[in-house]
């Protein structure tokens, strides 16, 4: 039987197959009806939160930053509460990480505001002497693509049965609808800024990166 | 079906193929050396495949030409 | 068929996946040394505006030298290797001829096009797979093409049983396929909403799930791509290089299905103490260990085949580079299973220990048996001698010299940052802020682009000893046998 497998290429990859793929289907496929179940409290992106959170994985914030506090009281001690899986059910990706080259970020929202990650974003060692991050100017002049991120709410809705539009979570309705929520969330951080840049341009209609990175890191708490 | 049923079959389905595939592991590898003593096979000879690779070295075992319409 | 005598391997293919070769090492090699630099001064994020930072450049890195360098090396390998163990010339079917220069056209303008969007920041995130849906379904039809040449050439072969090689590669070509596909399902917005950019997907799995089947990619990526194609590469040009044949050819196929089996239980190992279940922890944690077994009975089987040959280390720089790498294998994945102990993890992960770890690996295993391979392949492709034995020599130490300064200083940072996040003051308060365990760190950062200067510049060496072999060295009458003649 061995030997005939090894000169049968085809039953011998056969057999490497089920050899390989056997753990996947045992360790991953179960756990799918369970873990994604949502904890109380925890609600889906806005669609200004998820244009940021596009930005975040344009610049590969994930890189250097994780998004998971281990149940460990040295982390807990620094960043919060330690990560429920309940929290993830609306990261889509998830935004772990594997290396903190700079803080966990998954309760940033917490302890920083907006005219920190304003400072912050524009030259890290203002507010942080010694930081190695580089500067992200080109988020005080790129837009936000909030189109982008309308379509991706209204397809995590219509694909994955995400509850916007249910009560007491977010709102999406049409994209003239969520449009007009995008910029009234804008306008709040927008006034919490200092850069004229920004201001004038968000005077102009333009939502400008940077404010809807914030409204992102906002919303991780 | 519940979450229970589930885990209970992941379990049965972990088990049960970890050691069918222990059981296979280890008859090969009483396959690969009685093989070798009662004298049906040489394993050690497919090693010359990598070096005796020429195109008109003779092969260690030679696909018969009738099969070859098969593969 | 033509006159036996006629015929001849014909290495196309492999020598235009080979230029691939040396073309990606360098663009990723090279970005690589950039953001190792930019860790120590962050100045030289500034070079080149938005596209110039850290964070742009890392996954440019990252793909640049697994889908980039790697694949290519692999490819040009197996379209080497792959006749000459199943004797049979690529020459004599016009179809798997066709496919081969497909193949490798599609290759080019994917890798291509994965480098120009990763620059524009269009990425999926998660990490070794990055690209977004269009460039995902251009690599599954180049891992067909792929496919289809390997499957074709066994097809037509003279050799009736597969040599271990072939096992490897038929392994990677599988291996990858599945994790590829399932990793990255995802739904192109753009077709369900209708607006918003063209490219731009969500991943069909939210949360801790998308955690799960991102490590089971990403882990068995590396088992995938940076150990089963190597493998495969060792168990043929070692032996071929020193003329000896593998010291236990039965102990090279209970190691393959070992490997098989036991490597992709240990993916959970990335996520410890993270929110995916116990078991998988623990299930990933175990299995890690067990699968040292696996892959010291390759590494050991490699050295075993030098018994009694160590001489040869002397005489042949391609034999030290084959046996560093074994010896590098063996490191790592010795280091891996400690590294994937809970109590060592809690320290280890998310510390520069864990880029450490990858390197000795990459560096050390990879990097060195892939330009060994390519080395031992130019004589026979060009059919001219290889054109330096010095400069091959003094790029072997400067890239050993290079890979140990790079894993002892990351090493020490690690352990170092690690030690550091959990420190308490006699009150229990933490004593460090987190910019304090980050400035501690610059002068490793800086020892480590060194160590990563040393090898990229070792590579420079290698591009024009490979170079002048092409195109200046001595015209050798009739194909070596073994070992590879080169001029002093």
């Amino acid at each position: 039987m061995f030997h005939w497998l090894e000169r049968n290429p085809f039953f011998f990859a056969v057999g490497v197959f089920l050899v390989v793929a056997y753990a996947g289907v045992v360790t991953i496929l179960p756990d799918f009806m369970e873990s994604a179940r949502p904890v109380a409290g925890t609600k889906p992106y806005t669609v200004l939160e998820l244009a940021g959170r596009q930005i975040y994985i344009k610049d590969s914030c994930n890189a250097c930053h994780s998004q998971l506090v281990r149940p460990f009281k040295s982390e807990t001690d620094r960043y919060g509460m330690y990560s429920l899986s309940g929290e993830y059910a609306y990261d889509r990706p998830f935004l772990w990480g594997s290396k903190r080259t700079g803080p966990d970020l998954m309760r940033v929202g917490n302890y920083r505001t907006s005219d920190w990650h304003e400072y912050h974003m524009a030259k890290p060692t203002d507010v942080v002497p010694g930081s190695i991050m580089p500067a992200y100017k080109h988020m005080f002049s790129n837009n936000a693509d909030i189109e982008t991120a309308y379509a991706e709410a209204y397809t995590v809705k219509t694909v994955f049965n995400v509850p916007y539009d249910k009560p007491d979570m977010p709102k999406l309705g049409t994209f003239d609808q969520a449009k007009k929520e995008a910029f009234d969330a804008a306008a709040v951080i927008v006034a919490d800024m200092k850069s004229t840049e920004v201001k004038e341009a968000f005077k102009r209609g333009e939502i400008k990166e940077i404010v809807a990175l914030i409204a992102y890191l906002n919303s991780l708490k | 079906m519940s979450m229970e049923t589930i885990r209970e079959l992941q379990a049965y389905g972990y088990i049960f193929f970890t050691v069918f595939l222990a059981v296979i592991l280890y008859a090969y590898i009483y396959h690969l050396y009685r093989a070798e003593k009662v004298g049906t096979r040489n394993y050690e000879k497919y090693a010359d495949m990598a070096l005796r690779d020429n195109i008109d070295d003779v092969p260690v075992e030679a696909v018969p030409p009738v099969n070859k319409e098969k593969e | 068929m033509q006159e036996k005598n006629a015929l001849n391997y014909d290495y196309t293919v492999a020598k235009c996946f080979t230029y691939a070769t040396i073309l990606f090492g360098i663009i990723g090699m090279l970005i690589g040394v950039v953001i190792a630099y930019q860790m120590a001064f962050p100045q030289l994020n500034y070079l080149a505006g938005e596209y110039g930072t850290y964070s742009r450049l890392r996954p440019l890195h990252t793909s640049g030298v697994i889908f980039g360098f790697l694949l290519s090396g692999i490819f040009a390998t197996w379209y080497y290797v792959g006749q000459r163990v199943l004797k049979v010339s690529m020459a004599e079917s016009k179809f798997l001829m066709v496919i081969g220069k497909l193949h490798f056209w599609v290759y080019m303008i994917v890798i291509l096009t994965a480098v120009v969007t990763l620059f524009m920041g269009i990425s999926t995130s998660k990490e070794y797979a990055e690209l977004e849906w269009p460039l995902d379904i251009a690599v599954v039809v180049l891992w067909v093409l792929w496919g289809i040449s390997i499957f074709g050439l066994v097809g037509i072969r003279r050799e009736k049983t597969l040599y271990i090689s072939m096992w490897y590669y038929i392994a990677t070509f599988l291996g990858v396929a599945m994790l590829w596909i399932f990793n990255n399902m995802e739904v192109p917005t753009f077709l369900v909403a209708g607006m918003g950019k063209w490219y731009h997907s969500v991943s069909m799995y939210a949360g801790t799930n998308d955690a799960m089947v991102q490590w089971w990619y990403g882990h068995n990526a590396v088992a995938f791509v940076f150990t089963v194609p190597i493998i495969a590469m060792i168990y043929y040009f070692l032996p071929k290089e020193s003329g000896q044949p593998v010291f236990s050819y039965k102990l090279s196929l209970l190691s393959f299905w070992g490997l098989m089996f036991v490597y992709l239980w240990a993916g959970g190992h990335h996520l410890l103490f993270s929110t995916v279940p116990d078991w998988v922890q623990t299930m990933g944690s175990i299995f890690s260990v067990i699968l040292i077994l696996p892959s010291w009975g390759s590494a050991i089987n490699m050295l075993l085949t030098m018994k009694g040959q160590w001489g040869q280390l002397k005489e042949n720089p391609l034999v030290k580079f084959m046996v560093l790498a074994s010896t590098f294998y063996m490191l790592s994945t010795l280091e891996g299973p400690i590294q994937a102990i809970k109590s060592v993890n809690a320290l280890a992960h998310f510390t520069d220990w864990i880029p450490g770890h990858v390197h000795d690996g990459t560096l050390g295993w990879v990097g060195f048996m892939t330009m060994a391979a390519l080395y031992h392949m130019a004589p026979r492709m060009y059919k001219r001698e290889l054109y330096s034995k010095k400069l091959m020599d003094s790029q072997f130490w400067l890239q050993t010299t290079g890979i140990v300064m790079y894993f002892s200083s990351m090493w020490i940072a690690g352990i170092t940052q690690g030690m550091m996040w959990r420190a308490t003051d006699q009150f229990g308060n933490l004593a460090y802020s987190f910019i304090d365990t980050v400035t501690v760190l610059i002068p490793y950062y800086a020892l480590r682009a060194t160590g990563g200067l040393l090898y990229l510049i070792g590579f420079f060496m290698f591009t024009y000893n490979m170079y002048k072999t092409m195109t200046a060295s001595k015209a050798i009458a009739s194909e070596p046998q073994n070992a590879s003649p080169m001029a002093a």
